[in-house]
C-alpha cells in the first residue's frame, strides 16, 4: 500500500517535472512548424539562458523571481542569435545544412558555458521551496508547483497568442503556406525572427524551471534535455503543440515512476522505449493532424 | 500604373518569358491569355516577386521594384490569386481575410495593426465577405469549404488585402455557368470602385465579355495585344491556339 502511494507520488512529482519538457517540446514543434527545420541547439540555448540570468544577475542579490525573468529575456535574445547565425543565411533547400549549423551552436554554447563557469555546476534559486503541499497522502513540492504553474501559463499566453491576435494568425499562415503568406504582405522572415524570439523565450523559462526543480545548473544538462525535448517532439507528433505539452507530462511521470521502480540507470532505457513504441506505431505522434500541410 | 519592360525569365534552358513589354493603365481590366505553357504564370509571379527576374524591369507607379520582396510589393497595393488555391486551410475564412488585411495597415500601431486590429477593420472583412457571397462561412476552416467557396475565398482574400492592381490568375477554373457570371459581376464591380485587373484565363466568354484590352502570350512572347474584338480577328492568335488546342 505504501508502495503504491509512493509511486503515485514519483507519477505526480514527474507530471509536474514534465511542464519542462512540455516547453522545450513546444519550441522544437514550434520551429518546425513555421521552418520545417529542427533546431538542435534548442535545450543548449534554454540551458544557456539559464546560466545567463545567473552570470547577469551575479552581482545583486536578485529575487527569484527576477532571475526567472532574466532567463526568459535571455532566452529571446540567443533564440534571435541562433536564428542569424544557424538559419538566416544558410541555404534553407538543403536539410542537411541547417541541421549540423545547428549542432555546431550547441556544442558551441556548451563550450561557452563550460568556460564561463569553469565547469562547475551553479546553485539556481527556486520558489517556494520550502512549501508542502499535503494532499491525503500526498506531499506536492512546492517548488515543482511553482514550475508547473509557470510552465501552465506560459503556454495559455502562447496559445493566445497565436490563436487570438492578428501576429499568430500570420505565423500559422506561414507554417500553413508560405507562398501565400508572403502574397498577403507577411514578412517571412519576420516570422522566422519573431518565432525563434518567442520560442527563446520558453525555452529560457524551460531552462530556468529546470534549474530550479533540480537546483543546480550543470553544463552536463543540456544533451539530456535536447534528447528529452526531441523524445516529446516526435511522440507528441512534429508540429503539434497539444500533442508536445501532453508528451511533456507523459514523459515526465512515465520516467519518474520508472525511475521508482527501476532505479535511475534504467530511467531513460524505459522512455526511449517509449519513443521507440511510438515510431513504430504511431510515427504521427499522439494526435497525429488529420490534414497535414495543405 | 504598371509597366514591364523587356521582362525575362530562364528556367535553367527554358525561356519562360522572353523580353515581354507591358503596360497596364490605372483602371483598366486586361486579360492576359495564351496556350498552357506560354508564360502567362510566370509574369504574374515575377510581378508578385516570388522569383528574380533573369533580365529586365517591373515598375509600379513610376517606381522600378524588380528587387523588392513580394509583402513589401503588397504593401504598394499589388495583390492576387492562386490558380491552383492557396488557402490557410487551418485558419477560418475570416482569419483568412484578418491575415491579408494586415498588408497595408502601415503607420499603424504595433498593437493595432497586429495584436487587435479596429473595429473598422472588422467591419470591413464582413463587409468583403459579405460581397463574396460568403459571410455565413466566416468561422469554417477555410481547408473544410468546397471548392466553388474557395475560389470565392481566395479571390476575398486577395481583395481583403486594400490592392490597387490586382492580378487574378484562372479564378473561372472549375467554375459552372452560374459561377463564372457571378464572377465577372464581382470583377466589373471591382473595376468600378478603382480596382485596375490583370485576368489570366483559359474562359474565352469571360475574357471577351469583361476585358478592355488583352494581350496573347505564347511561348513566353507576346504575339498580340488589342481589344478583344482585334484579337478575335488576328491571324496569329489564332495560329498559335489551333497550333496547341486541336480540341478547343
Amino acid at each position: 500500500m505504501l508502495d503504491l502511494i509512493d509511486a503515485l507520488q514519483s507519477v505526480a512529482d514527474g507530471v509536474l517535472f514534465g511542464a519542462t519538457y512540455a516547453l522545450l517540446g513546444i519550441g522544437f514543434t514550434l520551429i518546425f512548424g513555421v521552418m520545417h527545420k529542427i533546431n538542435l541547439s534548442y535545450a543548449a540555448a534554454s540551458i544557456g539562458a539559464a546560466y545567463a540570468s545567473l552570470l547577469l544577475l551575479a552581482g545583486v542579490k536578485a529575487p527569484p523571481v527576477l532571475v526567472f525573468l532574466m532567463a526568459a529575456a535571455c532566452g529571446g535574445v540567443i533564440g534571435a542569435l541562433v536564428y542569424f547565425v544557424a538559419f538566416r543565411f544558410i541555404p534553407l533547400a538543403n536539410p542537411l545544412a541547417t541541421l549540423m549549423s545547428t549542432v555546431g551552436l550547441l556544442l558551441l554554447i556548451d563550450e561557452i558555458v563550460v568556460h564561463a563557469t569553469a565547469g562547475v555546476p551553479l546553485n539556481y534559486p527556486a520558489l517556494f521551496s520550502d512549501v508542502v503541499i499535503r494532499a491525503g497522502a500526498f506531499n506536492l513540492r512546492g517548488d515543482l508547483m511553482f514550475v508547473f504553474a509557470l510552465g501552465c501559463v506560459a503556454m495559455v499566453l502562447l496559445w493566445a497568442l497565436l490563436y487570438r491576435t492578428r501576429l499568430g494568425i500570420a505565423t500559422r499562415a506561414v507554417s500553413q503556406q508560405p507562398v501565400a503568406a508572403q502574397l498577403c504582405g507577411i514578412s517571412i522572415d519576420g516570422v522566422n525572427i519573431l518565432t525563434f524570439v518567442i520560442t527563446g523565450v520558453l525555452g529560457g523559462l524551460a531552462g530556468a524551471m529546470t534549474g530550479a526543480a533540480i537546483g543546480v545548473l550543470s553544463p552536463l544538462l543540456s544533451l539530456p534535455l535536447t534528447v528529452k525535448g526531441l523524445i516529446v517532439t516526435v511522440i507528441g507528433g512534429l508540429g503539434s503543440i497539444p500533442g508536445a505539452i501532453v508528451a511533456g507530462l507523459l514523459v515526465g511521470g512515465i520516467e519518474n515512476v520508472v525511475q521508482f521502480f527501476r532505479g535511475v540507470s534504467e530511467r531513460d532505457l524505459y522512455v526511449m522505449m517509449l519513443l521507440f513504441a511510438f515510431l513504430v506505431f504511431r510515427p504521427g505522434g499522439l494526435f497525429a493532424p488529420a490534414a497535414g500541410r495543405d | 500604373m504598371l509597366e514591364l519592360r523587356r521582362l525575362t525569365k530562364y528556367f535553367g534552358g527554358v525561356r519562360a518569358v522572353d523580353g515581354v513589354d507591358l503596360t497596364v493603365a490605372e483602371g483598366e481590366i486586361l486579360g492576359l491569355i495564351g496556350p498552357n505553357g506560354s508564360g502567362k504564370s510566370t509574369i504574374i509571379n515575377l510581378i508578385c516577386g516570388l522569383f528574380p527576374l533573369t533580365d529586365g524591369e517591373v515598375v509600379f507607379r513610376g517606381t522600378d521594384i524588380s528587387t523588392l520582396p513580394p509583402h513589401e510589393r503588397v504593401a504598394l497595393g499589388i495583390a492576387r490569386t492562386f490558380q491552383n488555391i492557396r488557402l490557410f486551410g487551418q485558419l477560418t475564412v475570416w482569419q483568412n481575410l484578418w491575415v491579408a488585411q494586415k498588408a497595408r495597415g502601415q503607420g499603424r500601431g504595433f498593437l493595432r495593426g497586429w495584436l487587435g486590429g479596429s473595429r473598422h477593420d472588422r467591419v470591413a472583412i464582413d463587409k468583403t465577405l459579405d460581397f463574396f457571397d460568403l459571410g455565413h462561412k466566416r468561422d469554417e476552416l477555410a481547408g473544410n469549404l468546397a471548392f466553388g467557396e474557395q475560389r470565392r475565398l481566395e479571390f476575398a482574400r486577395a481583395f481583403a488585402a486594400k490592392p490597387s492592381l490586382l492580378l487574378l490568375d484562372e479564378p473561372a477554373a472549375g467554375m459552372n455557368a452560374e459561377e463564372i457570371d457571378q464572377l465577372d459581376a464581382r470583377i466589373r464591380q471591382l473595376r468600378r470602385e478603382g480596382v485596375t485587373i490583370v485576368l489570366i484565363e483559359h474562359h474565352v466568354e469571360l475574357v471577351m465579355s469583361v476585358t478592355d484590352r488583352i494581350a496573347v502570350l505564347n511561348f513566353g512572347q507576346k504575339i498580340a495585344e488589342g481589344t478583344p474584338a482585334e484579337i478575335q480577328t488576328n491571324p496569329l492568335v489564332r495560329e498559335a491556339y489551333l497550333g496547341t488546342q486541336t480540341a478547343a
